[in-house]
């Protein structure tokens, strides 16, 4: 088992909800890829991942999260994630955050969010062309992310 | 009059929950606004390859994401006249009972049981109540590795192909999988435990009329091809061909869900459903675990769902199981998937998808490529009963503290497992 599991979320046919799963995609096929580190694709359960996580090192998690700030920014959040909402909007599934608070909860799987920008969904396939267009520059953010060693998280 | 909202029991794109009007006592409207994504995604597959259909229309949702693709596979199959063989059709019931447990154990630990134990979510029962977590985690895991072995992925499976699968379990894996599910067979004693511990949901009853797949075979959510709707004692049946006497969809002002009625009454689907048609599985383990839950068919209790539910996890168990022995015994033969030999025509599949009837109906043109699509969701057949029941603990809750009566909503909404907003899930800025 590799120590490192980075895992995309979203959903690919609600547009840039879908962000996670395309950066997970891309990054399994992308030759700079540490050697340490697996992907996977975990649509909107990540709770479905957990069997997956355990026994990591380290757990990436790389999702889209709705800001006002810039299509496509990279923003990391680390233990407590003031700020993020934790209400259930979902009514047969948890959200990443409550899946993420659970599973350190329960199972001490040390997760890192990665989200990355957008601002709105909409039903369809394929990101919007300005979100795919910075694609390689949230390779290149989930990459250092990926290259972080774990002493300093 | 006093207005009783829930804004956030579900959301698609901003906006969906419960409004309730009451007068004094009298109940005077109850809403159910939701907006049913699910139908708009048929467009996505209109001029699609046959071959890329299931693909694209297992991804509405993760949780569900098995019984998408199957069902989508079964309407292609049956569009086309391709049959199957008996080991894929066994390979397809494995991996949709691996669905099944993981879903089942999501809804039951996760979400439902935070309700009848006072905690506001599955983070605050893990503060206090870790085994039960623990528990539903475990269960969940054992249906992701039933998804994955068989279906290749646990999430959104690439194996199961028109005409069969495209690689079949090696020795290695059914062995892993056996041992998995005897370990599981010990979680579901403390399943059973777990829910006979929990305190009663008595706030709404109302006649109910419930439809499900019919099972001849033992517990299949699978194989069939007719549609039982029971009321009291009047059975109706009708083919898979025929779900438009089923559902009847009609339109209503506050949501953009359509709903259904059979002869003008709403019904529901799902585990209760599955079991009130198929008593015949109650049988064993099953019955004894049904009298300790106290639960009595026909039930006119939604809550009752997750009693089903709990019940329908150790049959899950038991039977995929019996599955995986079987193929043990006999051994996996490395068949190719039948044939498809593309023609005009249109196919309609109906299966027991976790939460009830997935529909799917597809016409093809000469080339493979599809002309139209319908899909209808549990959750959209059971839109009409939702607001029924919502209507029974309204008037079931006179006197009620309106936090109550809120929270009386809230529980059965949730005993119907919806799957409403599965197709986004943002974080979000609060």
């Amino acid at each position: 088992m590799k120590p490192v599991l980075a895992i995309g979320l979203g959903n690919p046919l609600m547009g840039n909800d879908g962000v996670g799963c395309v950066v997970a995609e891309r990054l399994a096929s992308d030759s700079r890829l540490p050697e340490y580190a697996e992907v996977i694709c975990g649509g909107s359960d990540l709770l479905g991942c957990a069997g997956q996580m355990e026994g990591r090192s380290r757990v990436l998690v790389i999702d889209a999260i709705q800001r006002d700030t810039e299509l496509g920014s990279v923003v990391t959040f680390e233990g407590a994630r003031s700020g993020l909402d934790e209400h259930q909007d979902h009514a047969h599934h948890l959200s990443a955050i409550q899946a993420i608070r659970l599973l350190e909860m329960i199972r001490s799987i040390r997760c890192t969010l990665l989200g990355i920008s957008i601002s709105s969904v909409a039903l369809g396939t394929g990101l919007s062309p300005e979100l795919d267009a910075g694609i390689p520059a949230i390779l290149n953010r989930v990459l250092q992310e990926l290259g972080r060693p774990l002493e300093v998280l | 009059m006093k207005t009783v909202v829930i804004e956030h029991l579900a959301r698609v794109e901003g906006h969906g929950g419960i409004t309730v009007e009451l007068q004094g006592d009298t109940v005077s409207d109850v809403r159910f606004d939701v907006f049913e994504g699910a139908r708009l995604l048929e467009s996505l597959v209109r001029g699609k390859r046959y071959d890329e259909v299931a693909p694209i229309l297992s991804r509405i949702c993760s949780i569900c994401s098995v019984a998408h693709s199957l069902t989508s596979l079964k309407a292609t199959e049956n569009a086309f006249g391709i049959r199957i063989s008996p080991q894929t059709e066994q390979l397809r019931e494995l991996l949709y009972k691996g669905e099944n447990i993981q879903s089942h154990a999501l809804h039951l630990f996760f979400l439902a049981l935070p309700d009848y134990l006072n905690r506001p979510s599955a983070t605050a029962l893990a503060a206090d109540k870790p085994d039960a977590v623990l528990l539903g985690l475990r269960l969940k895991k054992l249906g992701n590795l039933i998804q994955e072995t068989i279906g290749g992925r646990a999430i959104h499976p690439v194996n199961a192909v028109p005409g069969g699968f495209a690689t079949v379990p090696t020795l290695d894996q059914l062995i892993e999988l056996r041992n998995a599910l005897t370990e599981g067979m010990q979680d579901c004693v403390a399943v059973i435990d777990v829910m006979t511990s929990l305190p009663p949901a008595d706030f709404c009853h109302d006649h109910t009329v419930y439809a499900a797949l019919l099972s001849p075979n033992a517990d299949s959510y699978y194989a069939g091809d007719e549609v039982m709707v029971a009321s009291s004692g009047d059975r109706s049946i009708m083919r898979a061909a025929e779900y438009k006497k089923l559902t009847n969809e009609e339109s209503v002002l506050h949501s953009h869900a359509k709903h259904s009625t059979f002869r003008g009454r709403p019904f529901m689907v799902g585990a209760l459903a599955r079991l009130t048609v198929n008593p015949h599985r109650l049988t064993g383990n099953l019955a004894a675990a049904m009298e300790r839950l106290k639960l009595q068919l026909p039930a006119g209790n939604p809550m009752d769902n997750n009693k089903a539910q709990s019940l329908e996890l150790v049959s899950d168990v038991e039977r995929a199981s019996e599955i995986v022995e079987h193929l043990l015994q006999r051994g996996v033969q490395d068949e190719r998937p039948a044939e498809v030999h593309v023609r005009a025509g249109t196919g309609t599949a109906i299966t027991e998808a976790p939460r009830g009837l997935l529909i799917h109906c597809y016409t093809y043109d000469a080339d493979g490529r599809i002309m139209a699509a319908d899909v209808i969701t549990p959750t959209a057949l059971n839109a009409a009963s939702m607001e029924q029941h919502f209507r029974s603990v309204a008037e079931q809750s006179a006197g009620c503290e309106d936090a109550d009566i809120e929270k009386r909503l809230e529980m059965v909404a949730r005993a119907y497992d919806p799957c409403i907003s599965c197709s986004v899930h943002l974080v979000r800025r609060s």
